[in-house]
């Protein structure tokens, strides 16, 4: 068995690798592993949910502590090499040991500071795991082995886009890939390793310096570099010691990752001329990179995206609206598709909506004909048909008048009837720079998601952020509340805008807040009232959302969201500015579809 | 609304203003409390637990008053050597209780939402830098961290640091416990003492300090002996007092005042009357503003907590005439540094000591060391006849409430306990 990085186990993980040692952290010694015919794999596989680790650990931890935990307790991995990267890889370390699942189970102290006792600290690290690995594996440090693993990591040298931050997932970053338009280089914490560019000095060399005594030795007293052991325990002799320093060096000289007290050097990161763009990805309860994120958002000097994930697959199909509308942006050739001859000269848009499905059609002068919105039932092809045929009767025309149609929302892509599907986010940039050429920030609070969206005086998406996972500050937040108020939503609307308390919901959980709406009715707080205060909640998050992106004037909100009085007036308190509502609020998507299907036609 | 409302909304009113105004806002009205502290003291708390309430109040007023004076600190960094060289410790977490109890969180925690920093975050964490973030905490004199024992302290600091371009000087301690990584720790605070005084201009005297540390150990092994008679005594208490333990057996460690309110506490226990209701030992830190435990847990004869764990996080085993190595040695042996099973054993031995009924395991949102461990610790305590209830919850942000979740759970809880002991009594007697 060659003692290098595990072939078999770099695909799926279902496979149970017999041998293979995995590690999570790039800190992890690979090269001494593989001295004692180690083989290696970096565990990055996102399971489909978490129902082991869930009987095991509180789900509110990091989601890749929980995947390591899955993986472990699916039976997956037998050997495991951890460094203490975190409260959550130590607490997994914890219940691991407890429950005597793996055959090999090591943490190493990796310290938080690259100053010389720190070195001498991780050197011992090093010596003392170097003994408890071969212990286990059976097999004497091999040398040669050891040199043979030190690789110069491959870098892209073309242009490419970079994913920092946090872990990724073999699988999301696959998707990444796919969506981009340009070679994605994946430099999140485990990934961006850089041990290898630099050879190990030999042992027989080592040796030769303690003899000569050419230089003062940190790792051995001066009498045992006067008489270096050529016999015995290699990794008890000062020549390995001092080895393991050389090694030391090697690995906390490495850019930084933001456990480390020192992070200047993940400047590095953003210093290759090539890089034309940031994936910045961040795990749902991993709090390290948020912050770097934060400081980026505003410096970096490429375009940026932020995606959070919670590291399983299921978590993953929602990201890619958000990466496909990146895309979009950093390639405006993504948005023209294949250019067909002018027919009829009849053009059409569908938002493929959570709750509506909105169609517009324009003329070739770009002036409406029909805009429908029909509730969005079981299939969105199913209800994108029924749209369209609907929208069609009313404007008297044929399915073969349509010259292009482009689909969006969160349907797009199951509408196969289109000629190109655009994310809402582009499409909403695009529609509202349509019908007000100076709006700068789009609000769009819909069904299952809020976003906001900067544009430029072109209409160009510049920069866009979506709420989390959670409804809270959505449309199905308010629709939960209406619901509990024993109102509609034309009637909650109306509510609030004659507050007399001024009641604040704190919970931020959507069911804690119905908890807290029921408690309010119960102490006969007015319904106007408490509207204010569910107004207040969802305004909250969204001019949250307003701030991240750096929101400027003027403002326009779309979506159905938009109708209901007492938000917007509620939001615009908050944002400290006016917000447009124009009569199409609700037909932006499928509006800024249709003028994609124009640009398709040649005039 | 009532008062602690009303005020809170001034003082985000006049901190969007000026946020000197609001800090100056903030200040007053902790005085008036302090005030209200020394004059009309809560009369349901011992004499000690007065004193600690005016205390703590002082301690929380000095970097209001003289930030220059000040160093922000992380809650485990020893504090023997900023207190010598002149510096208040001006402490994030306690700093963000007492913004809570001002009704000012939800304003500070809105801002680092602003911010895009993560909402999993501590909230202890996110209130101090909202708060620093709005103008509201002045700017220190300098930041002393540690990474014991909080992952959110590696970032919060550092963070703070660029906020308010100040040094800071930041304490590595490893994880394992051996000779070499107490000397880890001695070499970083002998050069922590350097950094000090190049900051402040003044010279930390080597007696002093190791008068200081000496009183520290003092303080400590009175403090234990307190524990041991507090077993079979009543203490009646608040919910605020067992988190000031947070500060007193570890910031404020080396103060006069300090060992003043452990040599009152020695002087309360003598009178305190026999041990009666449910017995809880509390881990880690306690949401002290929610309505839920307030009706079970506060100044309540049939169930208090007894004890917490940040009161108990580190022995008075050491030797205070290398200063540093014994400031090393408490850092390194520190209850809640390394394994969770080390938090969990120390948590078991006080639990015991102080003849509690049960623990409660506080599920505090953001903390990933103790979510990630609590279904490890509620086995543990099991397996030793201690029941134990995992609690969530959060210390400092009431939106992570679900006041009646708590009151369900936290009631059932001791319900239980109650059913227990009534079977034991009824299978003693019999």
């Amino acid at each position: 068995m060659n003692q290098t990085k595990c072939q078999g186990c770099e695909g799926a993980m279902e496979i149970r690798k017999n041998g293979c040692s995995y590690y999570v952290c790039k800190y992890t010694p690979l090269e001494l592993m593989a001295a004692f015919e180690g083989e290696y794999s970096n565990l990055n596989h996102m399971p489909e949910g978490f129902e082991l680790a869930d009987q095991v650990i509180n789900p509110n931890v990091c989601g890749f502590g929980k995947a390591l935990m899955q993986s472990v307790m699916a039976g997956e991995v037998h050997e495991l090499v951890l460094v203490n990267c975190c409260d959550t890889i130590r607490s997994v370390y914890d219940i691991l040991r407890d429950s005597k699942k793996l055959d090999f189970l090591y943490m190493i102290d990796m310290l938080h500071s690259g100053w010389a006792c720190s070195r001498e600290q991780i050197s011992a690290q090093l010596i003392a795991f170097a003994k408890a690995y071969r212990h286990y594996k059976g097999q004497e440090f091999d040398e040669a082995k050891f040199r043979a693993a030190f690789h110069p990591p491959k870098r892209l040298q073309e242009p490419h886009l970079s994913v920092l931050g946090a872990r990724m997932g073999k699988q999301l970053f696959k998707m990444v890939q796919d969506c981009m338009p340009l070679p994605v280089q994946n430099d999140s914490c485990v990934n961006n390793r850089s041990v290898g560019e630099v050879m190990p000095p030999t042992l027989a060399s080592l040796r030769e310096e303690l003899l000569q005594g050419t230089e003062c030795s940190r790792t051995a007293a001066p009498e045992a570099a006067q008489s270096p052991r050529t016999d015995g325990d290699v990794l008890d002799s000062p020549a390995f010691a001092r080895l393991m320093d050389w090694y030391a060096y090697e690995l906390i000289k490495q850019i930084p990752c933001m456990r480390m007290m020192d992070k200047t050097g993940r400047r590095a990161l953003l210093n290759d001329p090539n890089l034309k763009g940031i994936i910045y990805h961040t795990i749902k309860f991993c709090d390290f990179y948020s912050f770097e994120y934060a400081d980026l958002r505003q410096h970096a000097p490429v375009p940026i995206l932020k995606i959070e994930s919670d590291y399983t697959t299921s978590s993953s199909g929602q990201l890619l609206t958000r990466l496909e509308a990146f895309a979009e942006s950093i390639d405006p050739e993504e948005l023209e598709g294949k250019k067909t001859n002018m027919g009829k000269g009849y053009f059409a848009g569908i938002d493929s909506g959570s709750t509506s499905t909105d169609v517009v059609i324009l003329d070739k002068d770009n002036k409406m004909v029909c805009g429908i919105i029909v509730p969005t039932g079981a299939g969105a092809q199913n209800s994108a048909e029924k749209a369209l045929e609907e929208a069609l009767r009313q404007s008297g025309l044929a399915r073969t008048d349509i010259d292009a149609m482009v689909t969006t929302g969160y349907g797009r892509t199951a509408i196969e009837d289109g000629d190109k599907s655009i994310t809402e986010i582009t499409c909403h940039a695009r529609g509202a720079h349509f019908l007000e050429p100076e709006v700068r920030t789009v609000i769009d609070i819909g069904g299952q998601d809020s976003k906001v969206i900067r544009l430029d005086d072109k209409g160009n998406v510049i920069n866009f952020v979506m709420n989390d996972k959670c409804a809270a500050g959505t449309g199905r937040f308010l629709e939960m509340m209406a619901h509990s108020l024993e109102l509609s939503l034309e009637e909650m609307s109306l509510h609030g805008l004659n507050y007399k308390e001024d009641i604040t919901i704190s919970s931020m959980c959507s069911v804690f807040a119905q908890s807290e709406v029921v408690s309010l009715i119960a102490e006969n707080k007015s319904t106007d009232d408490i509207v204010h205060g569910l107004n207040k909640s969802v305004a909250v998050k969204t001019s949250a959302l307003v701030k991240r992106v750096g929101g400027e004037g003027k403002y326009m909100m779309t979506g159905g969201v938009s109708k209901n009085k007492g938000l917007v007036k509620t939001l615009e308190e908050k944002v400290g500015a006016p917000i447009i509502i124009r009569e199409e609020a609700q037909l932006c998507g499928a509006l800024g579809a249709a003028l994609f299907a124009r640009d398709m036609v040649k005039a | 609304m009532n008062i602690t409302e009303t005020f809170g909304q001034y003082v985000t009113k006049y901190t969007d203003r000026n946020p000197a105004q609001g800090r100056r806002l903030l200040k007053l009205g902790w005085e008036a409390q302090n005030f209200k502290f020394r004059h009309f003291p809560d009369q349901r708390l011992m004499p000690a637990d007065r004193y600690l309430a005016q205390f703590m109040m002082e301690s929380m007023l000095a970097p209001l008053k003289s930030p220059d004076h000040s160093a922000i600190v992380s809650i485990f960094v020893p504090c023997e050597l900023l207190q010598e060289a002149g510096l208040h410790p001006y402490n994030a977490e306690a700093f963000s209780c007492y913004l809570e109890a001002s009704r000012v969180e939800r304003y500070c925690l809105q801002q680092t939402e602003n911010d895009g920093l993560s909402e999993t975050l501590c909230s202890y964490h996110r209130t101090f830098i909202g708060a620093a973030e709005r103008g509201l905490m002045p700017k220190p004199k300098c930041i002393v961290y540690t990474n014991l024992t909080c992952d959110a302290n590696l970032v919060t600091f550092r963070h703070l640091a660029d906020l308010y371009h100040v040094p800071c000087f930041s304490i590595d301690v490893p994880m394992t416990m051996t000779e070499a990584d107490i000397s880890y720790v001695e070499k970083q605070l002998r050069d922590l003492k350097l950094w000090l005084e190049h900051e402040t201009g003044k010279t930390i005297e080597e007696d002093k300090l190791r008068s200081r540390v000496e009183r520290s150990r003092r303080t400590l092994m009175k403090f234990e002996q307190y524990q041991t008679a507090k077993a079979e005594k009543y203490v009646p208490t608040d919910l605020v007092t067992p988190l000031y333990s947070g500060m007193t057996n570890n910031i404020l460690l080396g103060t006069e005042q300090n060992e003043h309110y452990v040599d009152l506490l020695n002087q309360d226990i003598k009178k305190a009357g026999p041990a009666r209701g449910q017995r809880i030992y509390w881990m880690h830190t306690l949401p002290f503003w929610s309505d839920a435990v307030r009706s079970l847990l506060y100044f309540k004869e049939d169930a208090q907590i007894v004890g917490d764990e940040l009161q108990s996080v580190c022995s008075s085993d050491f030797d205070p005439s290398n200063p540093y190595r014994a400031m090393a040695s408490r850092m390194v042996h520190h209850a809640l540094n390394g394994s969770i099973h080390r938090r969990i054993d120390n948590g078991i031995a006080h639990a015991r000591a102080l003849h509690a009924d049960g623990v409660v395991w506080f599920n505090h949102w953001g903390c990933k060391h103790t979510l990630g461990g609590a279904l490890l610790a509620k086995k543990k305590f099991e397996e030793v006849g201690l029941p134990c209830l995992l609690l969530d919850g959060d210390g400092c942000d009431r939106s992570h409430g679900g006041e009646g979740q708590t009151l369900t759970r936290l009631g059932a809880f001791l319900e239980m306990l109650e059913a227990d002991k009534a079977k034991d009594s009824k299978e003693v007697s019999a």
